[in-house]
């Protein structure tokens, strides 16, 4: 196919485009719109496009006045914040490095009846987390891990290994693999084959991977609920308690609390995503 | 001494037998040409010698050794591969330098081997590009220089000019023939371009199946193929092979029955043969003469196709429904429904039995 220069598509097709875009941007947009609205100007019908901003939602996200005291106090919502980082970014890593390794073991060592494992592993995604919920937690409750840093990691890790696997078996897969049978000739042994030829040219798909993993991981809302206490819970069921307060949900704090939510996951992708480009699309051009 | 030797090799993946029990010896300065059609294991072979494949049983020596259970690493050989295998991240010389790091040389030997093997190459003024930025022709010699760069016992050559186009080919068959003559090193090659075999090769075996079906010098596979099956595989056009029985045997002098015609061919020497038997006759499409009169020792039919080759012609004959091929000159000025009689060069008929084995008497 001839490729076309930026800008030669016409402004027909580019404001359609933009069209297009603007509707899937609008609910961020309105999120992010919200969390600088004052409540009543969050609550007025119609919605006012022209407000006066103010960053009392994000100050309540830290400091906020409890039940019916008048008085602030700060919130521990940096702890949530810093456990959604910790906990997420250490399960991609996991997930990461065992999938890598468990997907070259899949493509270059198969054994007998490969695919068949392969399925099975993604069998462990095909049904709802929901029915494995109980026990899963009576096993945490047993082994002590409820509640632990190490449990809702190992859990996350688990949830994150059959994608990773998947996904990097492909990467693996399209290699050509007489550039590794080349590193063996000159001398290389089978871990720098692995470290020094398949890894580096894996590195898109290493990206895609990780930046998918970290997505499902980040929003993930059930285990984090249910697996974590006060001290390790993620944000995703620490906002949700700001909704069930006795006065009604707070939609400014929710917006706020939002958009701090999406900054992390909205930088990583941003600085990834000429190599989560030519991740997603690798093998659809041939060699 | 740089030698190859195998011993009954085989491999089998799963219910399927790639190599069968496979003996093979490469001399020094002797380069092999593993000549085959797709699938055939010529491939596997290659891939067993260098250890990139486990072989289910029998034995390899690289000289005089037996390699069985060394890695690759430590077989001490080279290999260029088909799709040239070069690292995309890495230059050209530094690609030409990785087989290299295993050796700790100095920075100043290694550069001076870099240039030694760029200037054998063509390669000088493009040691510091990246291999997406070569064209076919300069990957290949990039893939040909890092196999050359060491000194390793033996070389192995996995389809090397399959995906070059024609001109490129023969200009490279040439250099990497010049290259290797050089080298004097036991050299495989595996191909299944039969002119790359012939050309390249100082000793050319044909394989199918996983057998191999004769191991001859390349004049010889050509001249004196030992199977209907090499017969046909090894010369362009294909070698004209028909059905035919034995009518009249008179010492080296036998009439036979080919395509209801009857011909008497001469084969110079006695061939133990039987009247009645069924047999194959193989004869080149370049091994007849256009003769005037129809004669005993002629074939004769009409043109039935005409297909151009440049500065010969080859024409189709249809004798009593069955058709064959003959290469002709322009210059006899043929038409498409001639009746041509066409006389077998002497000493180049070939006789097989019904198993398609060679009937031959030297």
């Amino acid at each position: 196919m001839k490729k076309k220069a930026i800008g030669q598509s016409g402004w027909l097709w580019t404001a359609l485009a933009s069209v297009v875009a603007f509707i899937y941007f609008f609910p961020v947009l309105f999120i992010i719109l919200t969390a600088f609205r004052s409540r009543s100007d969050t609550l007025a019908t119609p919605p006012k496009w022209i407000f006066s901003p103010t960053f009392e939602n994000f100050y309540h996200i830290f400091f906020r006045s409890m039940a019916n005291s008048t008085e602030y106090v700060a919130t521990g919502f940096h702890v949530y914040f810093f456990n959604s980082i910790y906990i997420s970014g250490m399960s991609v890593l996991l997930a990461l490095l065992i999938g890598t390794l468990a997907a070259y073991g899949f493509s270059r060592h198969p054994l007998r009846g490969n695919d068949t494992y392969l399925f099975i592993i993604l069998t462990t995604r095909m049904l709802p987390p929901i029915i494995v919920i109980v026990p899963i937690f009576l096993i945490f409750r047993i082994t002590g891990l409820a509640g632990t840093y190490t449990g809702i990691i190992l859990m996350y890790t688990a949830f994150n290994l059959p994608f990773s696997i998947w996904m990097m078996k492909s990467f693996f897969d399209e290699l050509n693999t007489e550039i590794e049978d080349a590193s063996r000739m000159d001398g290389a042994s089978e871990r720098s084959v692995f470290f020094g030829v398949c890894i580096p040219q894996v590195k898109a798909g290493l990206a895609a991977t990780s930046v998918f993993a970290l997505i499902l991981t980040w929003n993930e809302f059930l285990f984090s609920l249910l697996l974590t206490n006060k001290l390790t819970r993620t944000m995703p069921p620490a906002m949700a308690r700001t909704i069930g307060g006795e006065i009604n949900v707070d939609y400014g704090l929710l917006a706020a609390m939002i958009c701090l939510f999406i900054i992390p996951i909205f930088l990583i992708t941003y600085l990834l995503q000429n190599q989560l480009l030519r991740g997603v699309t690798f093998g659809t051009i041939k060699k | 001494m740089s030698t190859i030797e195998l011993q009954n090799l085989t491999k089998a993946f799963g219910d399927l037998i790639a190599v069968n029990n496979v003996s093979l010896k490469v001399h020094e300065n002797e380069v092999l040409c593993l000549l085959g059609p797709s699938g055939c294991g010529k491939t596997t072979t290659l891939r067993m010698v260098a250890g990139l494949e486990v072989a289910t049983s029998g034995d390899i020596f690289i000289a005089n050794k037996n390699v069985n259970n060394l890695d690759t690493r430590d077989r001490n050989l080279a290999m260029a591969f088909q799709f040239y295998a070069l690292y995309p991240s890495l230059t050209v010389a530094e690609n030409l330098a990785n087989p290299l790091h295993a050796e700790n040389l100095s920075d100043d030997e290694v550069k001076r081997k870099i240039f030694e093997v760029a200037d054998i190459l063509q390669l000088r003024d493009i040691v510091n590009r990246k291999p997406h930025q070569l064209a076919e022709g300069e990957k290949q010699r990039v893939a040909v220089g890092r196999a050359i760069i060491r000194d390793p016992e033996c070389f192995l050559f996995d389809e090397p000019l399959s995906r070059l186009d024609v001109q490129l080919r023969e200009q490279m068959r040439g250099q990497i023939k010049e290259v290797l003559s050089d080298l004097k090193k036991a050299t495989v090659i595996v191909t299944h371009d039969q002119l790359e075999a012939l050309t390249m090769a100082t000793k050319i075996a044909v394989m199918r199946d996983g057998l191999i079906e004769q191991v001859s010098s390349p004049h010889d596979i050509f001249a004196k193929p030992n199977n209907t099956f090499v017969a046909g595989f090894i010369g362009t056009p294909q070698m004209n092979i028909l059905d035919c029985n034995i009518n009249e045997i008179n010492s080296s002098i036998i009439k036979l029955n080919v395509l209801n015609q009857e011909v008497e061919i001469d084969f110079k020497n006695p061939l133990s043969v039987n009247k009645n038997d069924n047999y194959f006759i193989g004869i080149r499409p370049r091994s007849f003469d256009l003769v005037e009169n129809t004669a005993p020792d002629n074939f004769s039919g009409k043109i039935d196709l005409i297909e151009n080759m440049g500065s010969e012609i080859l024409v189709h004959i249809k004798i009593n429904e069955f058709t064959f091929r003959s290469v002709q000159s322009r210059s006899y000025k043929l038409n498409i429904g001639d009746t041509i009689n066409l006389k077998p060069k002497q000493g180049q008929v070939h006789l097989f039995n019904s198993d398609g084995k060679v009937i031959r008497n030297e």
